[in-house]
């Protein structure tokens, strides 16, 4: 049925599910979504709302909040759906962003939020088709191998091929692993900061969500154009040409030139023999095909083919596996991997247990380094032998991560943070805000983003662009400090729309206001602008709350032993750094 | 001259779903996958590739054949016209279509491909395409020329002007 209504003030709902009685309703929530649009804008208001001071992140009353945005499922590239919950990897904001069908499919089912609360007795999965919520039996697909698995059955049980989106977690979500991830539709995720630990505990095997309505926009002719407008910016101007084209892995090598890539624990920061993992090896030789976001016409998901024999008769299983910069970083450079068909067979493995990769490729890291000084030794890794570059023992380490046969690796499966507390070196584990670091190791405007970032990813603030302008042209730190800021609220409000960042010079304020515009809602670039700091301030209101304090941050001296891009760090200037950018934010 | 939508390269969808939302928004003024008239369909997930289920432009529609209203008439190129004012959404038609081109919409009216050839003009990939055919609908030769290279030293290849290489001035 096509609605009367048109599209955005049609959608002003909030689903609640509540796990632990298998009951859902449905709150109208206009007041939300007018102040705060939608995506990150509305999953954080609503947080503030439901946080109980003192929850924990696996309690089940702790939340879950799933949330689209008014252009998702509407324009081109705005493909996003944002899951804000409370990380159980660092006791913090949790906050992670994925791809896929899933805004497209809240859309079109008609619902831009979500909140999932309570927990189950036994494993479920739950169903939104359209306007109605189903709670079915898990157990038989929980304790799979494989979080891929899992949407291959759930795609035969359940309706809605092609206009659905299927989200599960592995084992590593099951078994409390505090940064299992979210599978989304197989080649995306919420990957980072624990969402699939989230799922586990509250017994959530999968999230299904089905649409097939209608909507209309209030100025039909208005909205086609500006529908083509930006379809045109996207695929005829070169804008998005680097993730189409070799997309984020183009970076393997620049950064290697830079030397700005983490290498073996961060102990360098390029690599010999990075020729064979760049993005330019693994379109040549591994890439096979490129598939979109629902609603995307970039195509920047990059799948790979890995032909492996196992036997001496020429039989061979063939695995298709998606790449990017980070997974190329974490379990290529940081390992002191360069063989690509190791790096892909590690993707491999995490991705079936359903772990963030980053996170595990840090931890693993750290290990080596660990065992290589002799601070914990075969006794903790059960007879592992780790070493840079060694894939067969990296693969055992993934699994044994997930099954904690012992302490040691159930330390490990609570973060790096944890397990360098527990067992030394937290000098050399590298993470900033207790979350494990991304592929960057640049300078200033780097560690500066990921420390003071909501939730310390290169994705907040991205870092590493104000270090690259700083390469190329001398910048005061306080410019980079300015960077930063504007950075974040830009952000924030292209994640109220929930646009795909690698679209942001797409969606200029400029474009946001008019394409907002185009289907009734009516905003100024200045009120835009004060969204962004608006959010900032109730993030980092919940932050405090979850217990982040500046005066707790740690800086591992790797950081500042290791040149980066832009030479070396002192924790001095970082410090300094942080107190200005807390005296400009006023927090 | 008549034309009709063919699946020129279907190994190279990449399942962004453009081409039916430029269906649905021309024909139904609608934001929507539904009632686009041709579908975009996953097989196995994202995991296996798509399949793209179009109107065949038949020369002899057995849809056309199955309408006890004669709703249905020849398309100049292959397929029908539908009369929506007749059209009393008995199914028949999407009975007789084999390639499952066909649906009814929320007003029961049969939703058929008009061979406009808008999503072409939204497809990245170049795997729609308007061919050239006979006004009965019977393929046409076209082209005698070698294929096209479409190795990416061509400079014929496909893509040429899309995704361009040169980063325009950002306006500030």
């Amino acid at each position: 049925m096509t609605t009367e209504q048109y599209a955005i003030p049609g959608l002003k709902n909030v689903l609640y599910i509540d796990l632990t009685n298998q009951t859902y309703h449905i709150e109208e929530r206009p007041d939300l979504y007018k102040k705060y649009l939608g995506g990150i804008g509305v999953a954080t208001n609503l947080m503030l709302e439901e946080y109980k001071e003192g929850t924990g992140p696996l309690d089940p009353e702790m939340p879950v909040i799933l949330s689209t945005g008014p252009l998702s499922g509407i324009y081109p590239t705005c493909t996003k759906t944002v899951a804000l919950f409370r990380s159980p990897l660092n006791g913090e904001l949790g906050e992670s962003y994925a791809g896929g069908h899933l805004a497209m499919s809240l859309r079109y089912a008609g619902f831009e939020t979500i909140v999932i609360k309570g927990s189950s007795r036994y494993p479920v999965y739950v169903t939104v088709h359209d306007d109605k919520v189903a709670f079915r039996d898990a157990s038989s697909i929980w304790n799979l191998s494989s979080a891929i698995d899992v949407g291959q059955i759930l795609r035969r049980v359940e309706p809605g091929a092609g206009r659905r989106s299927i989200i599960r977690i592995g084992p590593a979500g099951e078994k409390g692993v505090t940064y299992a991830s979210v599978n989304v539709d197989t080649y995306r995720h919420f990957g980072r900061l624990g969402l699939g630990t989230v799922f586990g505990a509250k017994k959530l095997k999968a999230l299904l969500v089905a649409g097939h309505q209608e909507i209309k926009s209030p100025d039909h002719n208005a909205y086609k154009k500006m529908y083509g407008n930006l379809y045109e910016t996207i695929v005829k101007t070169g804008l998005m040409e680097k993730y189409h084209n070799l997309g984020t892995s183009e970076n393997i090598l620049v950064l290697n030139e830079l030397k700005g890539l983490p290498t073996r624990n961060l102990q360098a920061t390029s690599i010999e023999g990075i020729e064979d993992i760049s993005g330019e090896n693994f379109a040549e030789k591994y890439l096979i095909r490129r598939v979109s976001c629902a609603g995307c016409p970039i195509g920047c998901v990059h799948v790979a083919m890995l032909k492996r024999p196992f036997s001496k008769a020429h039989e061979y299983e063939t695995l298709n596996i998606s790449y990017d910069f980070e997974l190329i970083y974490a379990l290529g450079s940081n390992l002191g991997v360069t063989d690509p068909e190791a790096v892909l067979e590690l993707i491999d493995a995490c991705e079936k247990t359903g772990v963030d990769i980053i996170s595990m490729g840090v931890i693993l890291a750290w290990v080596t380094e660990m065992q290589q000084r002799g601070k914990i030794s075969t006794e903790e890794t059960m007879g592992l032998k780790f070493s840079w570059g060694n894939k067969a023992t990296y693969l055992r380490a993934i699994e044994l991560v997930v099954q904690a046969p012992n302490e040691f690796y159930a330390a490990l499966g609570k973060g790096v943070d944890y397990a360098s507390k527990k067992y030394g070196g937290e000098d050399f584990a590298i993470r900033l805000g207790g979350l494990e670091i991304p592929g960057y190791h640049t300078g200033l405007g780097n560690m500066l983003g990921l420390s003071v970032g909501a939730r310390h990813s290169h994705l907040d603030s991205a870092g590493y662009s104000a270090d690259q302008k700083a390469f190329n042209q001398p910048t005061s730190d306080e410019k980079i400090v300015d960077y930063i800021i504007d950075e974040e609220d830009r952000r924030s409000v292209l994640n109220c729309m929930v646009a795909c960042l690698f679209a942001r010079n797409v969606y200029t304020y400029e474009n946001m206001v008019q394409a907002l515009k185009c289907i009734g809602i009516e905003r100024t670039e200045e009120e835009l602008k004060e969204l962004g700091k608006d959010i900032f301030r109730k993030k980092y209101e919940l932050k405090k709350k979850f217990g982040f304090r500046f005066e707790n941050l740690t800086l591992p001296k790797r950081f500042f032993e290791t040149a980066s891009t832009t030479g070396k760090l002192e924790e001095e200037r970082v410090r300094k750094a942080i107190e200005m950018y807390r005296e400009k934010r006023g927090v | 001259m008549a034309k009709r939508l063919k699946v020129a390269n279907p190994a190279r969808c990449i399942g962004c779903y453009s081409c039916m939302m430029a269906c649905a928004r021309t024909w139904y003024d609608t934001i929507s996958l539904k009632n686009s008239r041709i579908n975009i369909q996953t097989r196995g997930g994202i995991e296996t590739p798509y399949a793209m289920i179009v109107c065949h432009a038949c020369v002899d529609p057995p849809c056309m054949r199955a309408c006890p209203l004669g709703a249905l008439t020849k398309r100049k190129g292959g397929g029908v016209t539908l009369n929506k004012e007749i059209c009393d959404g008995c199914g028949n038609c999407i009975e007789a279509c084999i390639v499952g081109a066909i649906h009814l919409d929320a007003e029961k009216k049969a939703v058929i491909c008009k061979h406009c050839g808008v999503c072409t003009k939204f497809c990245p990939h170049d795997v729609l395409e308007m061919i050239e055919v006979e006004d009965s609908g019977e393929l046409k030769v076209t082209d005698t020329s070698p294929v096209e290279d479409t190795t990416s030293e061509s400079p014929t290849a496909s893509h040429k002007e899309l995704y361009g290489k040169k980063e325009p001035e950002v306006k500030k």
